[in-house]
């Protein structure tokens, strides 16, 4: 997954995750797919595209190939704001900081908890 | 030793002659004489007096108790008060059986004769050889600044000698209430340092000595929730205080809850209104509104203009799908009202406040209430009883979507508005959850004002610093820093750069103090600031690339990282004489390559190595590096640390557990590995224990932001909803009481 996105480490680290027994209740308990488009200053701009799939397991890059639960567009800080749970997902879409697209009810179960955190060196 | 003179009648405060004259002297022979009473009185009521578990034994010929020094302590505990003497006449006045045989005692002559008192002189001064000797007693007079902070010494010396602290009676300090709040705060942080290895209730003990000793009230530190903003606010309102809240305000906002109080409890079953008070007590909307206040007259200095406007294209489009609605009772709903307010721009939302154009709000709700029973919480609850237009609206909703997809597309083209009501809708199940959020809202906005600077490599200053004035800040700092008091040390070491702003080493030693205590963001300030004293500092430009790394900011820590091997007296020939306009990850990663193979010995080369690896995310080869800079550097903590963190972000848990252990067994007190140590249970889904990881590393640094986030999701990840309020008004009383590790 080359890419010049800070996201990109975060979603490396879910993509190996998504391996282990924790990722394997994460797909049981949230079972959906999502798209996330990412932009590197300005949503809609320069945006790189990643799948999360919690029903298969995987993170890949590249728009998803079908139809996903939902879509996610913010930008790459934003993105780890609220992975790591400094944003609420709810506040960043009223502020605008997160677009989403798709079912809501699918999105209402894109929180913080289904992300690894990462480590500090 | 100041503790027996004032027992024995000593210099500084006895009558002089018999020592029973002095009525203190007097009680603590009894306690010596009879100290088997002491079970006796302890389940005496309203006494104030606190018996430690082990009572005090002097008789000669019996070993003395298990903690060497707790004798004073339990002196102590009798001691500072009129309120013993008024405890031991109180006996004459009831009939209590119990109460007259130990008024009896009292009476008589100790039991045990003087001799005894001479033998348990010896081993008086027995301890005082053994246990005063490292540390010099200090003295108790001279000016209030040098006995407060030998006061304070003896205190951090307590923890290192493992002897309890001894109170001691000081002169008059004239401690202003800041001064006693910042002590008291920072003694318990403090405290938790020091006895890392002790229980909570040893440490409390510890803390309400000290306490004691300089007359503070330490019950207010247990007292309800300090709160996150708390030392800004006060900080706030003692300069600012009566300019920004006005009296009638509050008023106002005090009769709101009263009425609301009132509301709740006539009749009305919303559970809405309950969860809110639970949630926030009674008066939690007081103060929310209170500290909004504070809020607004920061938040003045943001421009409010633009968003305004865009509140209000907002609002219009809200009010407008609303009244869409043909339901009678939402369509003369006051909330409809509201944000049909707020869309002719009557009403304002300012920096989160909801604020009229040119009317008084507050006037206009009391207006509106003594109107008659149309008030908004009124007619909220009669509403929810008859059927609640919040559930109706939901169910429409519902019902329509599934019915009409379309619906949903068709709104999300136009602009947010659906995705309001959908949550809405999503609120009505999970009622806590708009409180929740519009709290994180409040808290992000705060958080965001306060990183804003931070983000740009401002280093932000800590309020109030004991340590400005003190002869060698510098030297202190070091000293703390060595014993691992972080937090502490940070304070030292800002007090020797606000004094000598160019001095790298303190810089370089507080960017330091900040990573290992979990704040990168103020240890890149920093250390920035330590570059440009001493711009080739070698230490200095890798905590630089590992900070940058921690923020996963590749282009900066590439560059720090590449300045290292150019100003390195010994690689500094592999770089190129000409510097790149732009570095390449691979270009980089080359030249430490050579440099390891040129002197494989040097551990410093294999640990920039392993940083690479970590930004470019090859894992199993930083995990290598970082193993043979262990080989030649086994007693680095630090590097216990990075070799764990890169474990665990190549999801090898169990492996970085054990490296985490390994620098944890070296250093106690780093507050990063203990943060790391949850994040890596929070992984493998081990919430419980995750949380308490994270709550014993903010025990260490309160002010550690991203644990507090974690432990946030790890308690909600763990069904804990409990104590989520307790997180977010960082009480870390309550949270260490319910999760000890």
């Amino acid at each position: 997954m080359e890419s010049s996105l800070k996201s990109a480490a975060l979603l490396e680290q879910m993509k190996k995750h998504l391996e282990t027994d924790a990722g394997n209740e994460l797909k049981e308990k949230v079972g959906l797919v999502y798209q996330l488009n990412i932009a590197p200053k300005k949503i809609g701009f320069n945006e790189e595209i990643f799948v999360v799939d919690l029903k298969e397991g995987k993170v890949s890059k590249g728009p998803y190939n079908g139809k996903p639960d939902a879509t996610f567009s913010f930008t790459d800080d934003n993105f780890l704001s609220i992975a790591a749970g400094k944003m609420n997902p709810q506040i960043a879409f009223i502020r605008g900081a997160m677009k989403i697209k798709g079912s809501i009810s699918a999105a209402q179960k894109f929180t913080p908890d289904i992300f690894p955190k990462p480590s500090k060196l | 030793m100041a503790m027996r003179d004032l027992i024995n009648g000593g210099a500084t405060c006895a009558v002089p002659g018999s020592s029973s004259s002095n009525p203190i002297g007097a009680l603590a022979n009894v306690m010596f004489g009879t100290s088997n009473k002491a079970e006796e009185l302890k389940g005496l009521p309203s006494t104030g007096v606190s018996v430690p578990e082990s009572s005090p034994d002097f008789r000669p010929d019996i070993p003395l108790s298990a903690i060497p020094g707790s004798e004073f302590e339990t002196q102590q505990s009798r001691l500072p008060d009129a309120r013993s003497n008024d405890f031991l006449r109180g006996f004459h006045s009831t009939d209590h059986v119990g109460f007259a045989d130990a008024w009896d005692d009292v009476q008589r002559p100790p039991v045990l004769p003087p001799p005894h008192f001479a033998g348990s002189e010896a081993r008086f001064s027995e301890f005082e050889r053994i246990y005063d000797a490292p540390p010099v007693q200090p003295t108790w007079d001279g000016p209030p600044q040098r006995v407060l902070s030998s006061v304070l010494h003896s205190f951090v010396d307590s923890g290192r000698s493992g002897v309890p602290l001894r109170p001691v009676a000081l002169p008059m300090l004239g401690l202003s209430e800041g001064d006693k709040q910042c002590i008291r705060d920072r003694s318990c942080i403090l405290a938790r340092h020091i006895y890392g290895d002790k229980s909570e209730d040893y440490i409390s003990a510890q803390v309400n000595t000290l306490l004691q000793s300089l007359d503070i009230d330490s019950s207010r530190m247990r007292g309800p929730m300090p709160g996150q903003f708390r030392e800004m606010e006060e900080y706030w309102n003692e300069s600012q205080g009566p300019l920004i809240r006005p009296p009638g305000m509050v008023n106002h906002a005090d009769k709101w809850i009263t009425e609301f109080n009132q509301q709740r409890n006539n009749d009305n079953p919303d559970a809405w209104a309950q969860s809110f008070e639970q949630q926030h007590g009674a008066n939690g909307w007081a103060s929310e509104f209170e500290q909004e206040q504070n809020q607004m007259a920061l938040g003045q200095l943001r421009g409010a203009a633009a968003p305004n406007m865009a509140m209000m294209e907002q609002s219009r489009m809200l009010a407008h799908t609303l009244s869409q609605n043909t339901n009678p009772n939402f369509q003369n709903s006051q909330f409809l009202q509201f944000v049909s307010k707020m869309s002719r721009g009557e009403l304002i939302i300012d920096d989160n406040q909801i604020k009229p154009a040119n009317t008084d709000w507050a006037d206009e709700y009391q207006a509106q209430h003594n109107a008659g029973p149309a008030s908004w919480a009124d007619q909220f609850g009669q509403e929810q009883a008859t059927r609640g237009w919040a559930s109706e609206f939901a169910q429409e909703h519902q019902l329509e979507g599934s019915v009409d997809e379309k619906w949903v597309n068709e709104f999300s083209s136009k602009l947010n508005v659906n995705d309001w009501a959908e949550e809405f809708s999503n609120q009505v199940a999970g009622t806590d959850n708009w409180a929740d959020a519009y709290d994180q809202y409040l808290g992000d906005e705060m958080l965001a004002s306060r990183q804003k600077p931070k983000s740009r490599g401002v280093y932000e200053f800590s309020a109030l610093n004991p340590y400005v004035g003190h002869p060698n800040p510098l030297k202190e700092g070091q000293e703390l820093f060595r014993k691992g008091l972080l937090s502490e040390a940070v304070l030292a070491l800002e007090a020797e750069v606000m004094k000598n702003q160019d001095n790298a080493e303190a810089w370089r030693l507080l960017g330091i103090t900040h990573a290992e205590n979990d704040d990168d963001q103020q240890a890149i300030a920093a250390m920035m600031r330590a570059q440009e004293a001493d711009p080739t500092n070698l230490e200095v430009l890798l905590a630089l690339g590992v900070s940058h790394t921690n923020e996963l900011e590749q282009t900066e820590a590439l560059s720090y990282l590449y300045q290292w091997l150019k100003n390195h007296p010994k690689y500094g020939t592999l770089a190129p004489p000409q510097q790149p306009d732009t570095l390449f990850y691979n270009d980089v990663a080359r030249l430490y390559t050579e440099a390891a193979q040129l002197s494989p010995e040097d551990a410093d080369v294999h640990i920039v190595l392993g940083v690479l690896y970590n930004l470019s995310r090859e894992y199993d080869r930083a995990i290598g590096a970082f193993k043979t800079a262990l080989k030649l550097k086994p007693q680095d903590y630090s590097l216990w640390n990075k070799l764990g963190a890169t474990q665990a972000n190549s999801i090898q848990s169990a492996d970085a557990i054990m490296a985490y252990q390994q620098a944890l067994d070296l250093k106690p007190n780093y507050v990063r590995a203990w943060a790391n140590m949850g994040i890596s249970y929070a992984n493998q889904g081990l919430y419980d224990e995750s949380i308490r990881y994270y709550v014993r590393a903010l025990a260490m640094n309160p002010k550690a932001d991203n644990a507090w986030q974690y432990l946030r999701i790890s308690l909600n990840c763990a069904s804990r909803n409990d104590m989520v309020e307790a997180c977010d008004s960082r009480n870390l009383d309550v949270l260490q009481k319910e999760f000890p590790l």
